[in-house]
């Protein structure tokens, strides 16, 4: 099995009350699949694919890639398993407003230096791939929602990770530019093989994953 | 074109403000130009009075009791003062145990009238037989001993003044002297005088119109022999010779030094108020930039940043602007002490100057201070960013 999530749980303690993020899950998720996980705002979806992402400690359980516990991982570790097998898509614009297009999509690219490829030549290619190649040296200000995203897509896929995860990256954009960011994932996932990991309040956008979960007080269902 | 580096996004970030860069800068600018400022008025007198002292190649100056500030004031600050004891004395030092060699000066000042036709300055007059101190520089500048009648500039007196005016003539007390040419500068006091051999004193006595007697010396000069203590030495000719006071080579400039001391403790004061505020001020920017760009940095980590990317980046960031201020604050520091060097009474009297390499020590004290306080203002900071969770800066509106 690829990604194994098994008993999941996360608990939080805001002043002094306990809250349930995660519930007791578990999943297995096969490599090149497209899932997404619909539920409503405060769920535990974005809990949930930040544990996965390891930006968040769970409180018990484990998720197992490819037979390791990345829970277990020490910073250094986890951030080594951020840099090269995930890609984030947040559910805002997350671009840095310093960097231009290029430069933002280069930036993993700092702090996963890797064999010595030609990043400037990736960088280009994969904004051209997203249709802004023409955009490269424009700052995040002078670039509309759509292109943003496009710019965020481009700079998931710059260290080539193996599960993109993606926190309603289409939250704030109209219909048309939702469907052309999920055209594009769409076929991200079938080229280059890709695990999508999509999160979502829209059942319609969710429908359009190979598989669909709901997620609900912190338990997750099929749909 | 060139990919991204920790070093253009540092960059980068301290463009974004630049009123706020400014301001570090700035911040850090003024207390390194205060630090510089303070080491080198410092560090220029202290060595100027040791350099002077040690250039008079004297272990013990012996000066009529009384005339011990008269005499550092001629030698260190080129005042014109005169002060006249026995030539008698001389043999009396002579005989105390431990002197290997001895040497005196007669000082006299000019005076403004029909008897000098030069500037008001100072005259000494030397013994070119047991002379230990004129003759070194003498045989440097001139190649030969001085004659009856001649005379030789120091290198600050107003005679050296376009130094085209060497084998001029000049009255003195009414005997013409020939200047027959401008000793190199010796960094003492003595580089405002002019200088003449003992012979010509008894024609300027006669003259009438000088303090001077007959038989008056000013300052006895002493060499000890190695490996004497020069201060038991003195004590011993202080109670042989009731009538001298007897100043060692390193107490040399003392009311200099005490003065100093006072000096050093207000530079010191305000040093480390202004230290103390210029971190309190880095703290509390950088405090600000944390809060600012804590989504950022929650991204950075989502994108794969280590604890040590984050603490690179900004301490990138802090060596920037502490280096830039400390130069900028090196330069003005440095500038600033030579345009304020004659506002101080305490530097327009001695030949302060530093040389190239103390220039270069307290350049890099500075660079140094100021990168250190802007590091430590910064690392409260940038130690609580490297701290956040990232999901929950993420997730912050």
């Amino acid at each position: 099995m690829f990604l194994h999530i098994e008993n999941l749980t996360k608990i939080y303690t805001v002043d002094h009350e306990t809250l349930v993020g995660v519930d007791n899950i578990s999943l297995s998720i096969d490599r090149g699949e497209f899932l997404s996980i619909v539920g409503h705002s405060g769920s535990g979806k974005t809990t949930l694919v930040s544990i996965i992402g390891g930006i968040l400690k769970p409180t018990a359980g484990r998720v197992l890639l490819e037979g390791v516990d990345i829970c277990t991982l020490d910073d250094s570790k986890l951030s080594e398993y951020r840099a090269n097998r995930i890609g984030f898509m947040f559910q805002f614009a997350s671009l840095l407003p310093i960097l231009t297009a290029k430069e933002n999509v280069l930036l993993p690219g700092i702090f996963n230096p890797g064999p010595k490829t030609d990043k400037d030549k990736i960088a280009r290619d994969l904004l051209e791939m997203v249709g802004i190649g023409e955009k490269l040296d424009s700052y995040p200000s002078q670039l509309s929602g759509g292109q943003q995203r496009r710019v965020a897509i481009a700079r998931a896929l710059l260290n080539k990770p193996d599960i993109i995860l993606a926190d309603e990256p289409t939250g704030d954009l109209d219909e048309e530019t939702e469907a052309e960011i999920m055209h594009l994932l769409q076929e991200i996932n079938k080229t280059q093989g890709v695990t999508i990991i999509l999160i979502t309040h829209n059942l319609g956008l969710a429908g359009k994953a190979q598989k669909q979960y709901r997620m609900s007080r912190g338990q997750l269902a099929d749909i | 074109m060139a990919q991204i580096s920790f070093i253009s996004v540092a960059l980068k970030n301290l463009k974004r403000k630049t009123f706020r860069t400014g301001v570090l800068v700035f911040a850090i600018a003024l207390l390194v130009s205060l630090l510089i400022f303070a080491i080198s008025f410092t560090v220029s007198v202290a060595s100027s009075l040791k350099k002077s002292s040690e250039r008079l190649g004297a272990d013990l100056v012996v000066v009529p009791v009384g005339a011990r500030g008269f005499a550092e004031e001629f030698l260190l600050e080129s005042k014109n003062t005169s002060f006249y004891m026995p030539f008698s004395i001389i043999e009396k030092v002579r005989k105390i145990e431990g002197i290997e060699a001895l040497t005196y000066h007669t000082y006299l000042s000019s005076i403004s009238g029909l008897c000098c036709d030069i500037m008001p300055t100072r005259i000494v007059a030397y013994n070119p037989e047991t002379d230990f101190i004129i003759n070194p520089w003498l045989q440097k500048s001139l190649g030969r001993p001085l004659q009856l009648g001649e005379a030789i500039a120091g290198f600050g007196t107003s005679e050296n003044l376009g130094l085209g005016l060497l084998d001029i003539e000049a009255t003195i007390f009414n005997n013409r002297f020939k200047i027959v040419g401008v000793l190199e500068q010796t960094g003492t006091g003595l580089d405002h005088a002019l200088f003449m051999t003992e012979e010509n004193l008894q024609n300027i006595i006669e003259s009438g119109k000088s303090p001077l007697k007959k038989g008056q010396i000013s300052i006895i000069f002493t060499k000890l022999k190695k490996g004497l203590d020069p201060d038991f030495v003195g004590r011993i000719l202080e109670g042989e010779i009731p009538e001298v006071d007897v100043v060692a080579r390193s107490d040399m400039g003392e009311k200099f030094i005490s003065t100093l001391a006072d000096i050093n403790k207000i530079f010191l004061l305000t040093t480390i108020l202004a230290s103390v505020l210029t971190t309190f001020l880095v703290w509390a920017i950088f405090s600000a930039i944390a809060n600012e760009r804590s989504k950022e940095i929650g991204i950075m980590r989502a994108l794969g940043a280590k604890e040590s990317h984050i603490v690179r980046l900004y301490l990138i960031e802090v060596l920037v602007l502490g280096l830039l201020g400390s130069i900028i604050g090196v330069l003005a520091g440095t500038y600033l002490s030579a345009l304020l060097a004659g506002s101080f009474s305490l530097l327009k009297n001695i030949s302060a100057g530093l040389t190239v390499n103390q220039q270069a020590v307290i350049a890099m004290v500075g660079l140094l201070v100021g990168t250190t306080i802007c590091v430590t203002g910064a690392m409260m900071p940038i130690n609580r960013i490297k701290k956040m969770e990232p999901l929950l800066v993420i997730k912050e509106e």
